[in-house]
C-alpha cells in the first residue's frame, strides 16, 4: 500500500493545476511545468459542428453545415492584419481545429508569451469580418473540404453517421460542403460570437513554462477580469428516435482494398457523464483491443490489419461505437464481431483484460502529464466537462468488470448496428511520361 | 546528452531527462541499404514487434506491456539517405509511478534487448506461423499506399527522382517479393544487420546505475556475434537532369502535386543553419512564400510545402490543388523559389521565419522524442554533435546572402502529378 501512496503522491504533484472561474465567466487553467521551456495555451469553446440550430435572446438562429469551422478560419483575421502574423513576431506557432463539440485556438512559444497570448485573447474578443474576406474563405476551404472528400477513413465515419442518425447535425462533415459554406454571411458569423464566444461559455488552459499570474495579467489586459453580460445561447435539440435511418451504404471510391465501418447507435450520454463514456471505452477495449481474442483472430486469419480498431464518440444528443478497419472480407469481420459482443454479453468481460485495459488507461493519464501539450489539451478537455485530472484517476480507478457486464446488456445491440462499405472503384493508374529537353 | 563509444561500431547515448513522467530505452540498427535484402528488412520490424523468445505470443506481449501500465514496444524501419534504421524502443512511466513498487525501468531494458537480439526461432529461423502471418500484413501495407493519396504521390515521385541510387531502395520494400520471402531468408537478413550496423544505444530518463545496466547488458549480447560494422553512407545528392513530368490518373476530387529538387551535390554540413532559414522562408513555414502566397493570395491549393532532406541533397514540394489549376500551382511554386533567389527579401519576413525556428529548436529537449530525434539526427550526419543552444546559435549568424546562395543551388528533377483523366493534359 505504501508503493500505492507514494505513485499517487507523485501523480498528484505533477497533476496539480490551478484553477480560477473570472468574474466575465472565463474558466482559467494553468499547469506550471518546472524545466519545461515551452509553453503550450489553448482557448477553447464549446461551438462545434454540430450546434447549428440555437435560441440567441428571443431569436431563433439556424445554421448551414460548416459555421463552426469557417469561423475558426476568420477569427485569425482583424480589421489591421492576420493573426498568423502577430504570432510570427512572437516565434509562436499557432494553430487551431475544430471538432463536432466544440473549436480550440492554440499556439506554443518558448519567449514572448505574455505577447502571443495577447494575440490569442484579442482574435478571440474582436472578430472582423466582411463579405470580401468571407468569399476569399469560401475558397481555400473548398479546397479543405475536397482534400477529405479523399480520405477513405473520414468518409467511412461520416457514411456511418448518415446510417445511424435519421436528423443529429453529427451527419454533416465538420467542414460543411462547398454548397453549405456558400450561404455563410458576416452576420451570421457575428451571432455565432455572440452566443458562443462569450467568457462564460469558454476554457483558457496553459501549461509548461508559465504561471497563473501572468495568464490572469493577460485576462486583465483582455478586459476578460470584468464582468461580461451574456445572454447564454439555448441549444435547440432536434429530436432522434433510436432507429437507423439506414441499416447500410456503399461507396466506391479509389482504393486498393475494402474499407470498411461498423457503428452501434446508443442512447445519448448525460453532459458531464465521463464515467459512462470511460466505462464504454474499456468495454470497447476488451471486445477488439489488441488483447482480445476477436483482435487476435481476425489479425491471424489475415481479415484486418493494425489499422483496425474500435473507438466511443460521444457528443450531445448522441453516443455510438465505431468500429473501422480494412478488409477482403468486410461481411465477415462482421459476422464475427457480432458474435464476439454476443459471446461477451453472455459470459461477461474477461477480468484480466478489464483490469489491464484500466491499467494501460492509467498509464496514458501520467503519460499526457509530461508533455505541454497533451497537458493543456487534458486539462481544456476535462474542464469542459467541469472535471480535473485527480477526478478523472479516481473515477477510474473505481471502475469494475461487473459495471462494463451490466453496460453491455443494453449496448451494441444489433438492431442499432450499420455498416458501410467502400469498395474499391475499378479506377487504375494510367502514366504518362514527357521529358523536357 | 553524453555519448560515449562501448565498443567498435557501437556507442551508447544518455540523458537523465529527469523532468519527464517516463523513460526510454531504444536500440539503433543503421545499415546501408541493399536492395537483395530490402523487403527482408521492411518485414523484419513486423515479425520482431509481434514476440520475442521470452515472449512469443503477440496477445501475451500486449498483456505484458498492459501490465507495465501500457508501456510501449515499437519496431520502427525508416530510410536516412543511402542507409536504413532499424530502431527497437520502449518507452513506459517511471518506477516512482508504480502502483505496486515494480522495477519497471528494468523490464523496459529486458524487453527491449529481448525484442533486439532474442527472437522467437524454430529451427533456427523466424517462427514459420509468425511469418506468413505479417507477410499478409506487409503485402497489405504495400497495397495500401494507393489509399493515402498525399503519400502515395511523394512516393512515386521519390521513386523518379533517385532512380537508381541506393537513396531509391525502397524500406518499406516490393510487393511482388514478398511471397517469396522465407523464415530463413528473414533469419539472414536478421543477422546480418546485427553484423554489419552501426549501433547508438539511447537511454533517456534513467538513473546512471540503470543505464550502466542496459549497456552492460547490450555488450554482453553483442558479445555473441561476430561483429564487422559497415562504414555508415555519407551524404549524397542526384545530379542534375531536365525536369521529369509524370500523370497518374486517378478518379479524385483534389489533385496532388509533388516537385523534386536536387542541390546537384552533396550539402556541406556547415551549411546546415542556411539551409533551415531558407527551407522555412520558401515553404516549412505559416510566414513561408509558399504558404502565404500560393496558399493564401493566389488560392491555388490547401496545402503546399516544402521539406529538406539533408542527407540526400534534396527539396520536396508537397501540394493539394484543383485539378484545373495544376499547371498554374507548378509555375506559381518555381516562381517563388526564383524570387527568393533573386528577389527582395524583407527583414521581417526572414526575422519571422528565424524566430519560428529558433523557438522549435528551444522546444526540442520538452519530449523524449525530440530529444533522441534531434541527437540521433546529429549523430548521423556526422561531424561534431551540436547541442540545440549551438544550434541556434549557429542560425542566428545566417543572413539574407546566405539564404540565396543555397535556394539557387536547387534545380527542378521530377514533378508528378495524380489527377482526374480529363484533367491530364492540363
Amino acid at each position: 500500500m505504501s508503493e500505492k501512496r507514494s505513485a499517487l503522491s507523485a501523480i498528484e504533484r505533477c497533476a496539480a493545476d490551478q484553477w480560477r472561474t473570472l468574474p466575465s465567466g472565463l474558466t482559467v487553467l494553468v499547469r506550471p511545468m518546472p524545466g519545461y521551456s515551452c509553453t503550450h495555451v489553448i482557448a477553447a469553446t464549446r461551438f462545434g459542428s454540430i450546434d447549428r440550430n440555437f435560441r440567441l435572446g428571443d431569436r431563433e438562429c439556424s445554421l448551414p453545415a460548416g459555421v463552426a469551422h469557417f469561423l475558426e478560419h476568420k477569427m485569425f483575421e482583424d480589421e489591421d492584419g492576420d493573426a498568423f502574423a502577430k504570432f510570427a513576431r512572437t516565434g509562436a506557432n499557432a494553430n487551431a481545429f475544430t471538432s463536432f463539440d466544440r473549436t480550440c485556438y492554440l499556439f506554443t512559444a518558448t519567449q514572448q508569451v505574455d505577447e502571443s497570448l495577447d494575440v490569442l485573447l484579442g482574435m478571440i474578443a474582436h472578430p472582423y469580418f466582411t463579405a470580401e474576406t468571407i468569399a476569399k474563405e469560401q475558397g481555400i476551404i473548398g479546397q479543405e473540404i475536397k482534400m477529405y472528400d479523399d480520405s477513405p477513413d473520414w468518409r467511412l465515419i461520416t457514411g456511418l453517421f448518415e446510417c445511424m442518425y435519421h436528423q443529429h447535425p453529427i451527419r454533416s462533415d465538420i467542414a460543411g460542403s462547398c454548397e453549405s459554406i456558400a450561404g455563410i454571411t458576416p452576420e451570421m458569423l457575428y451571432d455565432c460570437c455572440r452566443a458562443f464566444y462569450a467568457p462564460g461559455n469558454m476554457v483558457l488552459a496553459a501549461a509548461g513554462n508559465i504561471t497563473m499570474e501572468q495568464v490572469l495579467a493577460a485576462c486583465g489586459r483582455s478586459g476578460l477580469d470584468r464582468p461580461c453580460p451574456a445572454l447564454p445561447p439555448r441549444r435547440l435539440v432536434l429530436e432522434e428516435p433510436m432507429t437507423l435511418a439506414r441499416p447500410e451504404q456503399t461507396l466506391k471510391m479509389a482504393v486498393s482494398k475494402p474499407c470498411f465501418g461498423i457503428g452501434f447507435k446508443e442512447i445519448p450520454l448525460e453532459p458531464g457523464d465521463l464515467r459512462t463514456e470511460a466505462l464504454y471505452d474499456l468495454v470497447c477495449d476488451c471486445v477488439c483491443g489488441g488483447m482480445s481474442p476477436l483482435y487476435r483472430r481476425l489479425y491471424d486469419e489475415g481479415l484486418v490489419n493494425p489499422g483496425f480498431g474500435g473507438e466511443v464518440l460521444r457528443v450531445d444528443g448522441c453516443c455510438c461505437f465505431l468500429f473501422t478497419g480494412e478488409s477482403d472480407a468486410p461481411e465477415r469481420v462482421r459476422e464475427l464481431l457480432c458474435a464476439e459482443i454476443g459471446r461477451i454479453r453472455a459470459e461477461g468481460v474477461d477480468r484480466e483484460v478489464f483490469t489491464l485495459c484500466k491499467n494501460e488507461k492509467y498509464g496514458q493519464l501520467i503519460e499526457n502529464l509530461e508533455n505541454v501539450e497533451d497537458s493543456a489539451s487534458q486539462m481544456a478537455d476535462f474542464a469542459l466537462a467541469g472535471q480535473t485530472v485527480a477526478q478523472q484517476i479516481a473515477m477510474l480507478s473505481g471502475l469494475t468488470a461487473e459495471d462494463a457486464d451490466r453496460a453491455l446488456q443494453t449496448i451494441l445491440r444489433p438492431e442499432r448496428m450499420a455498416f458501410v462499405r467502400i469498395l474499391p472503384d475499378g479506377s487504375h493508374p494510367i502514366e504518362e511520361m514527357e521529358e523536357e529537353e | 546528452m553524453e555519448r560515449i563509444q562501448i565498443a567498435p561500431g557501437v556507442h551508447l547515448s544518455c540523458e537523465p531527462a529527469e523532468k519527464f513522467n517516463r523513460c526510454r530505452v531504444s536500440i539503433h540498427f543503421l545499415i546501408p541499404a541493399d536492395r537483395r535484402t530490402a523487403t527482408a528488412h521492411a518485414l523484419l520490424p513486423l515479425v520482431l514487434e509481434r514476440g520475442y523468445a521470452d515472449c512469443p505470443d503477440m496477445t501475451q506481449l500486449t498483456k505484458k506491456l498492459a501490465r507495465l501500465y501500457g508501456a510501449d514496444l515499437t519496431v520502427d524501419a525508416r530510410p536516412m539517405g543511402c542507409s536504413h534504421n532499424l530502431c527497437v524502443s520502449v518507452t513506459g512511466i517511471k518506477d516512482r509511478f508504480a502502483l505496486a513498487g515494480e522495477q519497471l525501468a528494468r523490464e523496459y531494458a529486458s524487453l527491449a534487448l529481448g525484442a533486439a537480439f532474442h527472437p522467437y526461432l524454430k529451427d533456427g529461423a523466424f517462427d514459420p506461423e509468425a511469418v506468413e502471418i505479417e507477410k499478409q500484413m506487409l503485402r497489405q501495407a504495400l497495397e495500401d499506399e494507393l489509399n493515402d493519396k498525399r503519400l502515395y504521390c511523394t512516393r512515386q515521385a521519390a521513386r523518379e527522382f533517385f532512380r537508381d541510387s541506393p537513396a531509391a531502395i525502397r524500406q518499406e520494400g516490393y510487393l511482388d517479393e514478398v511471397e517469396g520471402l522465407t523464415p530463413k531468408d528473414l533469419m539472414e537478413a536478421y543477422q546480418e544487420m546485427l553484423r554489419t550496423a552501426s549501433i547508438e544505444l539511447m537511454v533517456l530518463g534513467c538513473t546512471p546505475e540503470q543505464t550502466a545496466a542496459v549497456k552492460d547488458a547490450l555488450l554482453a549480447e553483442l558479445a555473441q556475434v561476430r561483429r564487422a560494422p559497415a562504414a555508415p553512407a555519407g551524404f549524397m545528392a542526384m545530379p542534375r537532369q531536365a525536369p521529369l513530368r509524370r500523370t497518374e490518373t486517378f478518379d479524385l476530387v483534389q489533385a496532388k502535386l509533388c516537385m523534386v529538387f536536387t542541390l546537384g551535390e552533396r550539402m556541406e554540413i556547415g551549411q546546415l543553419p542556411a539551409f533551415r532559414l531558407a527551407l522555412a522562408l520558401y515553404g516549412g513555414s505559416a510566414t513561408s512564400r509558399l504558404f502565404l502566397n500560393v496558399r493564401e493570395k493566389m488560392h491555388l491549393c490547401y496545402y503546399c510545402s516544402s521539406s529538406f532532406q539533408s542527407f540526400t541533397g534534396s527539396m520536396m514540394v508537397n501540394s493539394g490543388v484543383e485539378h484545373a489549376d495544376a499547371a498554374r500551382a507548378e509555375e506559381a511554386i518555381l516562381q517563388e523559389l526564383a524570387d527568393l533567389c533573386d528577389g527582395p527579401i524583407t527583414d521581417d519576413e526572414l526575422e519571422d521565419c528565424r524566430r519560428g525556428i529558433l523557438s522549435a529548436m528551444r522546444g526540442v529537449e520538452d519530449t523524449l522524442g525530440g530529444i533522441e530525434n534531434w541527437y540521433y539526427g546529429e549523430i548521423l550526419r556526422g561531424g561534431p554533435v551540436q547541442t540545440p543552444a549551438q544550434a541556434r546559435a549557429a542560425l542566428e549568424a545566417v543572413t539574407k546572402e546566405d539564404v540565396r546562395q543555397v535556394l539557387r543551388r536547387f534545380s527542378l528533377s521530377v514533378c508528378y502529378r495524380l489527377t482526374r483523366e480529363e484533367d491530364a493534359d492540363v
